[in-house]
C-alpha cells in the first residue's frame, strides 16, 4: 500500500516507524508510550496495540507506531516498513557504540527509500538511566544530531524519561511537514529554487519553534 | 465522560426537608406523611420520602462518645468496613428498602462508596445488601485477617462471575483454597493453628470460637463438594447449582464473620491478659465491648419474612434480604391500585420544575473521615441506576420500556431453556406463551403510540409488523415442535429441535429492539403521554401452546402490574438504593460533637441539591426509557445513578458498558426464571447474590431457600468429625494465598511454591494450559534446581496431611516424570539431576518404590541421551487428531509439475553444467519447493528458542532455527532482487518480475505467508519499484494482482490483514514468523516479570504485607503465542523434488556469497545503473506520489541522498 497521502487523512493519522538495532530497548520506548500504566497486562496482538491518540500543540493526532521489534534479522523487510512511515524514531543505546553506527545505515536507507532529505526524524539515545555504562558521549549524540539535522534526545524507557517527548517532537515535525507540503502545489516539479525556499522556510520554523531540539535529561 | 449535563439537570430529586426536629422525624412513616412539608419538599409524597429521607439518626444513646477517635481513613477504597456504632433506621418500613441496619461490630463487604458517604455494601452476617453510612464504620483490615478477607473478595468475584455450565474450575476445588488458606493464615498469625496451642488451651471462649470457625469452614467445604457433584448434572438443574453457589457465598461470609469474632475474642483475651493498667488509657469505645462486638452470626430474623412473597411474583431481584421483599411488596401494593400510581406520577412530574440551587453538597459530609472516604471513589461494583420505584408507571415510554424488558426477559428465559439439554414440553410451552403474551403487550403499546402520533408512522408500522411476523414464526415453530413431540409421545423436547426456535427467538429479540427503538423515536418527537391500560395486540391463538390446563388469556390489569413489578425488581436491584445515595446526607454519628458539623444535613436541606454525576454507562433498558423522556420537560426524571465522579478510572466504566450492553438481554431477565442466561450480568448477579439466598425464587424453585438461620443451624450442627477433617485440611501447609487469579479463574501470578502447589494439586487434574505454560516457561522464573527443591518440598509437606499426601506425592512424581520425559532441556536442566537422583533413590523410593525406580530410570536415560522425546512441541493448541483432520493421509500428494527438460536441466546443473533460471520452471512448483524448504525449518523451531527474546541475544546462537528461518526469508527476498537485476534487458526483467508475482500468488494459494511476505517485500522495495520502464512492460492485470498481494502483507494496524488471515486458519499454513517474534518481544517487554500481591485489601499499594510473585500472566501470554505458532508446525503434504531443492539451495548459497556487506545498497546501485535516475519527470510509481521531491536534477550523487552540511541549521545544544 502506498504511504498515506497527507491530504487524504482528515483524522490526521500519522505513521511512525521505530528503528534501531536489536537490544537498544527501542521496543521498550514503544511499549512505554502506548502502554497505559493502569492496564495490568499488555497484549500486543490486538489490532490497536500500537495506536494511540496524542495531542500536539492542540491538534489531535492518531499515531500508529510500527515497531518491528524482534524482526531485525529480516533485513529485506525493512524497506517495506520504512515505506509506510512518515516519521522515524532512530533509537540507539548510549551503552552500545555499534548501535549508533547502525543508525547511520538506517538513516541512509530511509532517505533512499523516501527519496528525499526532509524526512521527519528524531534521534534517541536510549538507556540514559545507565549512566555508568555510557560509552557514547552526549557530545557525540549532538554531533550526529547536527550532521543529520534531526533533534537528539536522551531517553530512558525504564524511568520513562523523555518517552513522550520524543514521540511528540516527531509528531510536530510530521505535522509541520504536512502543512508545508500542503502549501505549494504538489504537482510542480521541485527545482532547486523551490527546495531552497522550502529550506529557508523550514529553517525559520525551526528557529521559531519553542521546543528544544536537543534535550538532555 | 459519560455523564452529560442534561442528565444531571434531570436529577430532580426533591430536596430533603429536614428542618423539623429530629424526634418527629424519628417517628414512623405514616406520621411523617401527615406533616406539612415546607418549600419544595411539599412535593414529596410519602413514598418518595421513604426514598429520600436519610436514615434517621439514632438519638437514643446519649452517652458521651465524643472521645471516639475519628478513624483515620487513608484515601483509599476499603473493601471491608466495620460498624463501630449501631445504625438502625427507625423508619423501618419506609426506609428499610434502601438502608442496611448495622449493629456494632458488623463487617460489611463494600461494593461502592458514593460521594455523599453512603456505601453500597453487603452485610456479612446476613448477606443482605444495601446502603449504609460510612461514618458509622471504619475500615476493617487487621493484619491477621488480610488473607482471609482477600480470599473472600476473590471468592465473591469468582462465584459472581463464573458461569456454572462452562467453567471447569468448580470441578477442582481450587477456588476453595483461598478461603482455607485465609483461615489458615489467620490461625497461623495468631498462633492458634493447632488445638494444642497455648492460647487455645488457656482461653475457653477462644477455643469455642476457633471451633465454630472451623466448623463453618467445614460446612462451606461440604457445600463446595456438593457443588462439584451437582456440576455433572448442571445442565438439568441450573437452579440447584445456583442455590448451592448462593449458599456458598453466604457460608463464606459466615466463615469470615467467625474469623472476625475469633480475632475479637483473641484481642479481648490478650487485653485482659496483657495488663490491666493499660485499660485506663484506652478510648472508651474500644474498652466498652467486653462482649465481643460481633453480633451473633445467626441473626436469622433478617431473612424470615421472605417466604411471604407470592408465588407468581418473580421479584427475586431485591436488594437487601427481607427489607427488599418488604419493599417490593410495597411497590406491589402501590401498583395494585390504579389510582395511586397515577397521582404519584403527577406529583412526581411536578417535582421536575425546580432546578438550580446547586450548592456544594459535599458540605454535608463535614466529618473529616467521611470526606476522605468520599474523596476517593474507587469502587468494585457499580450497579446503580435509576430507581424504578420512584418513576411513574403509566407514561407510555415507561410502559414501552417495561414491556420491552418483559418481552426480552421472557425470550431470554426461553432462549436459556433452549440451551438446556432437554426439557419438558410443558415448560417450553409456557415459556413460549409468556414470550408471546409479553410480545403482544409490547405491540399493543406500539400501536397506542402509533395512533397518537403521526410522525414516522410508516416505519413504525412496518417494524411492528416485522415484530409480529417474528413472534408468529416463533409460535409456529414452537407449535410444530410441540406437536411433533406429542405425536411421538415424548414429553421431552430434544435439543435438535431447538435450532429453529432459537433462530426465531433471536430474530424476535432483534425485531423487538428495532421496533422499540423506533417507537421511542416517535415518542420523543410527539411527546410522552399517559397510557392507562394496554391490551394484548397479538392476533394469535396461543391455545395451541396450552399443553397443560393453563389457559391463555389476556393478562388482567393486576397481572400486568405484577409484570411491571417484575421488571421493576428485575431491572435494578441495586438501583433502588441509589436513590438514597443521590442526596441523602449521612446520619450523624450519635454523640459526635455538633459543632464538628459545620453544616449539619439536618439543618441545611436546601443546599443539598443533587450534583452527583450520572453515568449513562450503567443505564439498562429500563433507564434508556428515561433518557428518551429526558427531552420532555414535564416528565419526571429520576435518573439517579450513584456512580463515582469522573476520577474513576475508565476500566470500570468500560466494564459497566459491557454489562449494560448485556443488560438488554439478560439484565431484564434477572429476576425472572432464567438464571442460566443472566449469570454473567452484573445486575442479575447482584440479584442473585444478594437476594437469591434470602428471597426464594418461587417461580422456578418451588421450595424454600435455606434461610440464614437454617444455614447457621446446619453449620453449628456439623459433626465433629467434619470439623476435624477441615482442621486437618487447614493444618495442611499451603501457599494458596500466594496465588493470584484473574476473573476467569486463571492463575496470573504466584510464588514458585504456590505455582508448584498448583501444578501438583491433588483435587483434580491440573489445568492443561497451566501445566504446559509452566513447563515451557519455568526456567524464566526459577532455576531447574529451584524447581526441584520446590517439588521436593511439596513432597515433604504433603506429609502433614495424611489423607491427601498420597495423591499429592503421586502428582509430584508425575511432575518430575513429565519434566524429564517431555520437557527436559539437557543444557540447562542437567544440574537438577544431582537433586533429583538422591530424591528418587531415598525419599521417593521409600514411599513409592516403583515410582522411585521409574524416576531413576528416567534420570539415567536423560543424562545419557539428553532429551528423551524429540520434543517437537508442547501439547498446547495442537493435537494429533488435528493433523489427520486437516490433511487426510490418504489424500494423494499433488503431482509435481516438472517436465523432462526441466529435470534434465537440473541434472546437468548438478553435474556442473549451466544453471537454469527461475524462468525455466513452473511457478507453482517453485512455490511448492520453496514452501517445503521453509516449512522444514519452521517445523524445527523449538519453543525455547522463542522465550525471552532468545533469538535476539548472542546473535541468535540459542535460536538456530529462528535464525535460519529469517535468513531463508532474507535470502528469498534477495533472490527476487538478484534475479530481476541481473538482466540488463528490460523485457527479461519484466519477465522475471512476472514470474515472481506468479510465485507469490502460488504462495498465497499454499497459505505460505512467510514466503509471500519475502517476495512482496522485495518486489515492493524501492530498488525494484523505481524500475519504472520495466514495470511499464508488465500488464495492468498483473500489477493489480500484486497490489492485492501487497495489501495482505501491509503492516498497518498491527498486521491486521495478515492476522485475520492466519487466525483460525487450518494447517497446513506457514504464517509469517516475524509477526510472532514481534508479539513475543512486546509481551516480554511490556509485562513485568513479577507482580506484587498484597495479602490485605487491594488498596494496599506497597505495604509490608505485600509479596512479590511471578507474573504468570506474562508467561501464559508467551505460551499462548508460542502455542499459536506451534499450531502451524505441521508439514505440507507436498512432494519434495531433491534436485530442485539442491538447485534452490545452491542459488541461495550463491546469493549469500555474492552479497556480502550492505546488499541493499548494492542492489540499489545496480538498479540505478539499469535505469538511471530520471530528471524529475513526474513519477508514477504508485508508492511515493508525494515524496519525489528532494533530489534535484544534475546532482552528482548517484544514490540520491546527499549529506548536506547542516551546521548552523541546528539550534544550539543545551548542556
Amino acid at each position: 500500500m502506498p504511504p498515506r497521502s497527507p491530504f487524504s487523512s482528515p483524522s490526521r493519522e500519522l505513521h511512525v516507524v521505530v528503528l534501531g538495532a536489536g537490544g537498544v530497548g527501542k521496543s521498550c520506548l514503544t511499549a512505554q508510550f502506548v502502554h497505559n500504566e493502569w492496564i495490568e497486562s499488555y497484549d500486543p496482538t490486538i489490532e490497536d496495540s500500537y495506536r494511540t491518540q496524542v495531542q500536539v500543540d492542540g491538534r489531535q493526532v492518531i499515531l500508529e507506531i510500527l515497531d518491528t521489534a524482534g524482526t531485525e534479522q529480516f533485513v529485506a523487510m525493512r524497506d517495506l516498513y520504512m515505506k509506510t512511515g512518515q516519521g522515524f524514531l532512530l533509537v540507539f543505546s548510549i551503552t552500545s557504540p555499534s548501535s549508533l553506527s547502525e543508525l547511520e545505515n538506517l538513516r541512509e536507507e530511509i532517505i533512499r527509500i523516501k527519496d528525499e532529505e526532509n524526512v521527519p526524524m528524531v534521534i534517541v539515545g536510549n538507556k540514559a538511566d545507565l549512566e555508568d555504562g555510557r560509552v557514547i558521549a552526549r557530545a557525540k549524540g549532538f554531533a550526529v544530531s547536527q550532521k543529520w539535522g534531526a533533534p537528539y534526545y536522551e531517553a530512558s524507557a525504564r524511568t520513562r524519561t523523555n518517552v513522550d517527548e520524543v514521540f511528540i517532537d516527531l509528531c510536530r515535525q510530521m505535522l509541520r511537514k504536512e502543512d508545508e507540503t500542503a502549501e505549494p502545489d504538489e504537482a510542480s516539479k521541485i527545482d532547486a529554487l523551490k527546495s531552497a525556499n522550502n529550506k529557508r522556510r523550514r529553517r525559520s520554523k525551526f528557529r521559531d519553534s519553542t521546543h528544544p531540539r536537543c534535550v538532555i535529561l | 465522560m459519560l455523564s452529560d449535563n442534561r442528565i444531571r439537570a434531570s436529577l430532580q430529586v426533591a430536596p430533603l426537608d429536614l428542618t423539623k426536629p429530629r424526634p418527629e422525624e424519628a417517628g414512623d412513616g405514616s406520621s411523617s406523611n401527615n406533616q406539612t412539608p415546607k418549600g419544595e419538599s411539599s412535593l414529596e409524597t410519602s413514598h418518595l420520602r421513604s426514598q429520600m429521607t436519610p436514615p434517621v439518626t439514632p438519638n437514643g444513646s446519649q452517652e458521651d462518645l465524643s472521645s471516639v477517635p475519628a478513624p483515620h481513613m487513608p484515601p483509599v477504597f476499603h473493601n471491608f468496613l466495620r460498624a463501630f456504632y449501631p445504625f438502625h433506621p427507625s423508619l423501618a418500613m419506609a426506609d428499610s428498602s434502601v438502608t442496611l441496619p448495622l449493629d456494632e461490630g458488623d463487617v460489611v463487604l463494600v461494593h461502592s462508596i458514593h460521594t455523599n458517604g453512603w456505601a453500597d455494601g453487603t452485610l456479612l452476617t446476613s448477606g443482605a445488601r444495601g446502603w449504609l453510612p460510612t461514618n458509622y464504620c471504619e475500615a476493617y483490615e487487621p493484619e491477621e485477617m488480610r488473607s482471609l478477607l482477600k480470599a473472600l473478595l476473590n471468592f465473591w468475584d469468582l462465584l459472581r462471575i463464573t458461569t456454572i455450565d462452562e467453567d471447569h474450575m468448580f470441578q477442582s476445588q481450587e477456588f476453595m483454597k483461598g478461603l482455607i488458606g485465609g483461615v489458615r493464615y489467620l490461625l497461623e498469625r495468631t498462633r492458634c493453628l493447632t488445638r494444642e496451642s497455648m492460647l487455645i488451651k488457656r482461653c475457653d471462649p477462644l477455643r469455642r470460637c476457633r471451633k465454630s470457625l472451623l466448623s463453618e469452614l467445614s460446612s462451606l467445604v461440604k457445600t463446595a463438594k456438593q457443588l462439584q457433584d451437582l456440576q455433572t448434572v448442571a445442565f438439568e438443574f441450573p437452579d440447584e447449582v445456583n442455590d448451592v453457589v448462593d449458599q456458598m457465598i453466604l457460608k463464606a461470609f459466615k466463615v469470615v464473620t467467625k474469623g472476625v469474632r475469633f480475632l475479637d475474642v483473641l484481642d479481648d483475651d490478650k487485653r485482659a491478659h496483657s495488663s490491666s493498667h493499660i485499660i485506663n488509657t484506652m478510648p472508651p469505645v474500644i474498652e466498652e465491648p467486653c462482649v465481643p462486638p460481633t453480633p451473633p452470626a445467626d441473626r436469622g430474623a433478617f431473612v424470615e419474612q421472605t417466604q411471604a412473597v407470592p408465588d407468581d411474583r418473580v421479584s427475586a431481584a431485591a436488594t437487601a434480604g427481607d427489607e427488599a421483599s418488604l419493599a417490593s411488596e410495597e411497590t406491589n401494593a402501590v401498583i395494585a391500585h390504579p389510582v395511586q400510581p397515577n397521582r404519584w406520577s403527577k406529583r412526581l412530574s411536578s417535582l421536575n420544575a425546580p432546578a438550580g440551587t446547586h450548592s456544594n453538597r459535599h458540605s454535608q459530609a463535614s466529618m473529616t473521615h467521611v470526606n476522605r472516604l468520599s474523596a476517593n471513589m474507587a469502587h468494585r461494583l457499580s450497579l446503580a441506576g435509576p430507581s424504578p420505584l420512584s418513576r411513574p408507571h403509566h407514561l407510555v415510554s415507561e410502559r414501552l420500556s417495561k414491556s420491552h424488558d418483559k418481552f426480552l426477559s421472557h425470550l431470554g428465559s426461553f432462549i436459556g431453556r433452549l440451551h438446556l439439554q432437554s426439557q419438558s414440553r410443558n415448560e417450553l410451552a409456557i415459556a413460549i406463551k409468556q414470550s408471546a403474551i409479553s410480545g403482544g403487550e409490547l405491540m399493543a403499546i406500539v400501536d397506542a403510540v402509533s395512533t397518537q402520533s403521526s410522525s414516522m408512522i410508516k416505519a413504525l408500522i412496518s417494524s411492528r409488523d416485522a415484530l409480529l411476523d417474528r413472534i408468529q414464526d416463533l409460535v409456529c415453530a414452537a407449535r410444530d415442535t410441540l406437536a411433533n413431540a406429542e405425536t411421538e409421545g415424548a414429553d421431552i423436547i430434544m435439543p435438535q429441535d431447538n435450532t429453529i426456535m432459537l433462530n426465531s427467538a433471536t430474530s424476535c429479540v432483534r425485531a423487538a429492539g428495532e421496533c422499540v427503538a423506533l417507537t421511542k423515536g416517535v415518542i420523543e418527537r410527539s411527546g410522552d403521554f399517559e397510557l392507562e391500560s394496554v391490551g394484548n395486540a397479538l392476533p394469535l391463538d396461543l391455545i395451541v401452546l396450552d399443553v397443560t390446563a393453563t389457559r391463555s388469556r389476556t393478562p388482567s390489569v393486576a397481572e400486568r402490574s405484577e409484570a411491571a413489578s417484575v421488571v421493576t425488581s428485575a431491572s435494578s436491584p441495586a438501583r433502588r438504593p441509589s436513590v438514597v445515595a443521590l442526596d441523602k446526607p449521612l446520619p450523624r454519628v450519635p454523640g459526635s460533637q455538633p459543632d464538628e458539623e459545620s453544616t449539619p444535613p439536618a439543618t441545611t436541606p436546601k443546599t443539598s441539591r443533587p450534583s452527583s454525576v450520572v453515568r449513562e454507562a450503567v443505564s439498562s433498558p429500563a433507564s434508556s426509557a428515561t433518557s428518551v423522556g429526558r427531552t420532555l420537560p414535564p416528565l419526571p426524571k429520576l435518573t439517579t445513578t450513584s456512580i463515582p465522579p469522573e476520577t474513576t478510572d475508565n476500566s470500570s466504566a468500560r466494564e459497566q458498558d459491557l454489562h449494560s450492553s448485556f443488560d438488554s438481554m439478560a439484565g431484564s431477565s434477572a429476576g425472572s426464571s432464567t438464571t442460566y442466561l443472566s449469570r454473567d450480568s452484573e445486575v442479575s448477579i447482584v440479584s442473585q447474590s444478594s437476594t437469591r439466598a434470602t428471597t426464594p425464587d418461587q417461580t422456578l424453585v418451588p421450595r424454600n431457600q435455606p434461610s440464614l438461620s437454617e444455614l447457621s443451624a446446619a453449620g453449628s450442627s456439623t459433626h465433629t468429625e467434619e470439623v476435624d477433617d477441615v482442621e486437618s485440611k487447614l493444618l495442611m501447609k499451603t501457599f494458596a494465598h500466594e496465588l493470584v487469579f484473574n476473573k476467569e479463574g486463571q492463575v496470573t501470578g504466584g510464588s514458585l511454591a504456590a505455582l508448584v502447589e498448583r501444578l501438583t494439586t491433588h483435587e483434580a487434574t491440573p489445568d492443561a494450559t497451566f501445566v504446559s505454560t509452566f513447563y515451557l516457561t519455568f526456567r524464566l522464573f526459577a532455576t531447574p534446581i529451584q524447581l526441584t527443591e520446590a517439588l521436593i518440598d511439596r513432597y515433604e509437606y504433603a506429609e502433614e496431611s495424611p489423607q491427601t499426601s498420597g495423591p499429592i506425592r503421586l502428582r509430584v512424581y508425575n511432575a518430575f516424570k513429565g519434566w524429564l520425559e517431555s520437557h527436559w532441556r539437557d543444557q540447562t536442566d542437567r544440574d537438577a539431576l544431582k537433586l533429583i537422583i538422591p530424591f528418587a533413590e531415598t525419599r521417593l523410593n521409600a514411599t513409592l518404590p516403583s515410582a522411585g525406580s521409574r524416576l531413576l530410570e528416567l534420570t539415567t536415560r536423560v543424562s545419557n541421551e539428553g532429551a528423551l522425546v524429540p520434543r517437537l512441541v508442547s501439547s498446547m493448541g495442537k493435537t494429533n487428531t488435528a493433523i489427520g483432520q486437516y490433511v487426510p493421509a490418504d489424500l494423494p500428494l499433488p503431482s509435481s509439475i516438472i517436465s523432462k527438460g526441466q529435470q534434465s536441466a537440473l541434472q546437468s546443473f548438478k553435474a556442473g553444467g549451466a544453471s537454469p533460471t527461475i524462468l525455466d520452471f513452473d511457478p507453482l512448483e517453485l512455490a511448492r519447493q520453496l514452501t517445503v524448504k521453509q516449512m522444514n525449518i519452521f517445523c524445527s523451531i523449538l519453543p525455547e528458542e522463542l522465550l525471552a527474546s532468545q533469538w535476539m541475544k548472542k546473535g541468535g546462537a540459542d535460536a538456530p532455527n529462528v535464525k535460519a528461518m529469517s535468513a531463508l526469508s532474507t535470502d528469498l527476498s534477495n533472490m527476487v532482487a538478484e534475479t530481476i537485476l541481473q538482466h540488463s534487458e528490460l523485457k527479461k526483467r519484466a519477465a522475471v518480475i512476472k514470474q515472481w508475482i506468479k510465485i507469490a500468488l502460488s504462495f498465497l494459494e499454499l497459505h505460505n505467508y512467510d514466503g509471500l511476505m519475502a517476495i512482496i517485500c522485495s518486489l515492493n522495495s524501492s530498488t525494484i519499484t523505481r524500475l519504472r520502464k520495466t514495470w511499464d512492460a508488465i500488464s495492468q492485470k498483473r500489477k493489480e494482482a500484486l497490489r492485492n498481494l501487497q495489501e495482505i502483507v501491509e503492516p498497518a494496524q498491527n498486521n491486521k490483514v495478515l492476522r485475520t488471515k492466519v487466525h483460525d486458519h487450518v494447517p497446513p499454513c506457514l504464517p509469517f514468523l516475524g509477526m510472532y517474534l514481534t508479539d513475543l518481544t512486546f509481551v516480554d517487554i511490556g509485562n513485568p516479570s513479577t507482580k506484587r500481591v498484597s495479602l490485605g485489601s487491594e488498596s494496599e499499594v506497597d505495604g509490608a504485607g505485600g509479596l512479590t510473585v511471578v507474573n504468570f500472566d506474562k508467561h501464559t501470554k508467551t505460551a499462548k503465542i508460542i502455542g499459536e505458532l506451534q499450531r502451524f508446525q505441521i508439514p505440507y503434504r507436498l512432494t519434495e523434488l531433491p534436485d530442485m531443492q539442491d538447485w534452490l539451495s545452491a542459488q541461495f548459497q550463491q546469493i549469500r556469497e555474492t552479497s556480502q556487506g550492505n546488499v541493499q545498497v548494492a542492489y540499489y546501485r545496480k538498479s540505478l545503473l539499469l535505469e538511471p535516475r530520471e530528471s524529475m519527470t513526474k513519477r508514477e510509481t504508485a508508492e511515493s506520489p508525494a515524496t519525489a521531491t528532494a533530489s534535484a536534477a544534475g546532482r552528482p550523487d548517484i544514490f540520491g541522498w546527499i549529506t548536506r552540511d547542516r551546521v548552523g541549521q541546528n539550534s544550539t545544544p543545551q548542556a
